[in-house]
């Protein structure tokens, strides 16, 4: 690595191959090349390329074993069409969009809201501790949240959940059995409370005080002033929340597979789950390609639609 | 990180507060603060019920999958530490996100630099495409990524699994360093190279002792990353003696006939505590470092 003479090996590959630049004329690209190169291949070979591949393979009938593994063939929009008009696919599609809806962008967002707005009262006392209890969930890894609801929701008798429930007077519940689709959604709204905190807090804190201290004196309610100050002026922070929650929600994978796997009856098998079962499971690689291709568009779509709402009428 | 840390207080802030205070509490003020405490009561509740399982079976010398007053004893751990296979998950959780995270962090800062330092055509669009490239959801192109590495002979290896770990984690850090590093005056790396240090030599001596809070925050997300993820390593590794904790936790929680509840508590509190640790250890020196300069400066 001392050496800034040796020739870089991988210059062909790096983003471009660059002209001299401003700075140092004739010494900047290999320099250049020699430190961003190996970062960026790597990002082309296991990002990139994926990318583009699953593209690919989606046109193909590939599989992992039996005899389309010898010799995939292009299939064209075979597999599109087999996915569009599955019921099972459409089914985990709409299982997806209820997951987001519920969980990100309502549950998330309103408590996570909540939580900041009540973290930024001036007499709140131990803000830390607060703020630290409600970080817990996200901080864990994503296999130890799901097991601590693995517990929380037993179907035994003595399960937290049902321990709470039976103060009340509630027979045991199987809550996974019986309500899976609402417990994958507490679950993961009891995950992410926390980001959408963070990022609340650090848009309110942007909000100037003055504002609210005005509108204040012109006898407005709290709720007047959250509606017309605070959250106009929050509005940005809060489409970027959105996008980015969407995005990670629709990627959730382990949180859910591990407390379901699917089930019951397909009620939870989200389209992650979807393509991990028909690619990996079923080795239906160019099926399960074929959904994440789909799925990528629909994220793309609400990305979009998330910088458009953002920019408008600011 | 800064966001979790509550809002400095400000003289602005300050003053009407207590102005504010010296005046009796309304009734409608004492309701709005009752009300309050009491949603963050249920709040806090909501989000640390959950743990009473996990905490009291790992100490639980007969656990079940129920909340129960525990009967004292730190055998499940004992036994996760001397069970066959079971450390093992730990030694490759360690060798995963150790070597995941030094690999990453050393692209990120050789790019980083490169992207902090250097006008060439393309960097935009470069730091915009690595952005672009969070838009993906994981298991969109975990397939294709695994077809990949099947051809490339790295499925079931562990160095497969790091490498591709350290680069799903690289364009996060990329832009975290490429900041951070911008940040350094480049004066101070002139000097050096006045002092007849090479280009690589100032960023060894002067760039990297500098950027030590961005490289921490760095690390600490990339490690999290890396140790707590579950899509990975479940479609990349076959040999049960390669799992990490992660799979291992899965593995043995599947198991419906026998699931070893105790040791499955412990192995889940074994897992949380090194990115807890890190977690604390670096805001606590991220807080100081970043105090320090205020100081100084």
């Amino acid at each position: 690595m001392t050496s800034i003479t040796g020739s870089p090996t991988r210059a062909a590959a790096a983003p471009q191959p660059a002209p001299p630049g401003r700075r140092r004329p004739k010494r900047t690209w290999p320099f250049v090349l020699l430190l961003l190169g190996p970062g960026a291949v790597l990002i082309v070979v296991f990002i990139v390329v994926p990318a583009l591949y699953g593209a690919y393979l989606s046109f193909t009938n590939t599989q992992l074993t039996g005899f389309a593994a010898r010799d995939p063939k292009f299939v064209g929009i075979d597999n599109y069409t087999y996915l569009l008009t599955s019921a099972d696919f459409l089914a985990s599609l709409g299982q997806t969009g209820q997951f987001v809806l519920f969980s990100a962008i309502i549950g998330q967002t309103v408590l996570g809201m909540v939580a900041a707005i009540l973290l930024s009262r001036p007499w709140v006392r131990g803000k830390g501790l607060w703020g630290a209890a409600v970080l817990m969930p996200m901080i864990v890894p994503e296999v130890v949240a799901s097991l601590t609801w693995a517990s929380v929701l037993s179907n035994n008798s003595e399960g937290t959940l049902n321990r709470l429930t039976g103060l009340f007077g509630a027979d045991p519940t199987s809550w996974l059995q019986v309500v899976p689709m609402v417990s994958i959604i507490i679950v993961n709204i009891w995950r992410g409370v926390a980001f959408a905190m963070i990022m609340f807090q650090a848009a309110l804190e942007d909000v100037p005080a003055d504002l609210i201290e005005a509108a204040r004196i012109d006898g407005a309610s709290a709720i007047q002033i959250f509606r017309h100050i605070t959250l106009p002026l929050i509005r940005g922070p809060v489409f970027l929340y959105l996008l980015l929650t969407t995005i990670s929600t629709v990627g959730v994978f382990g949180l859910v597979y591990f407390l379901t796997q699917g089930g019951p009856g397909g009620a939870t098998r989200l389209a992650a789950i979807y393509i991990y079962e028909r690619a990996l499971q079923f080795a239906q690689i160019g099926i399960g390609s074929a959904a994440s291709m789909i799925l990528l568009v629909l994220v793309l779509i609400l990305g979009l639609v998330y910088v458009r709402l953002s920019k408008v009428e600011v | 990180m800064t966001a979790t840390i509550p809002p400095a207080v400000t003289p602005q802030a300050v003053a009407p507060a207590r102005k504010f205070r010296r005046r009796p509490l309304t009734p409608v003020n004492i309701v709005q603060r009752v009300l309050a405490y009491t949603l963050l009561v249920l709040m806090v509740l909501f989000c640390l019920v959950p743990f009473a399982w996990l905490v009291l079976s790992s100490v639980d010398g007969n656990a079940g999958p129920n909340v129960q007053l525990p009967a004292l004893s730190f055998e499940n751990f004992i036994r996760f530490f001397t069970n066959e296979g079971t450390p093992m998950l730990l030694v490759n959780s360690l060798i995963i996100g150790v070597c995941g995270t030094a690999l990453n962090l050393v692209l990120g800062v050789a790019g980083g630099y490169a992207l902090a330092r250097f006008e060439f055509p393309g960097r935009r669009a470069f730091m915009f495409s690595i952005l672009l490239i969070r838009v993906i959801p994981a298991p969109a192109t975990i397939v294709a990524l695994y077809l990949i590495m099947v051809n490339l002979k790295l499925t079931n290896t562990l160095f497969g699994l790091i490498l591709v770990e350290a680069v799903l984690q690289l364009p996060v850090t990329l832009w975290l360093l490429k900041g951070t590093i911008a940040s350094v005056p480049v004066e101070l790396e002139e000097a050096a190279w006045v002092d007849g240090n090479s280009r690589l030599q100032a960023l060894r001596r002067i760039v990297l002792p500098l950027i030590g809070p961005g490289l921490g925050a760095a690390a600490m997300l990339t490690f999290m990353g890396i140790w707590g993820d579950f899509l990975t390593p479940l479609v990349m590794l076959q040999s049960q003696e390669l799992y990490p904790l992660s799979i291992g936790l899965f593995r043995a929680f599947s198991d419906h006939n026998h699931v070893d509840w105790g040791l499955l508590a412990a192995s889940a509190i074994v897992y949380v505590a090194p990115p807890a640790v890190l977690y604390m250890f670096v805001r606590k020196n991220l807080l100081k470092s970043s105090l320090g300069g205020a100081v100084k400066g």
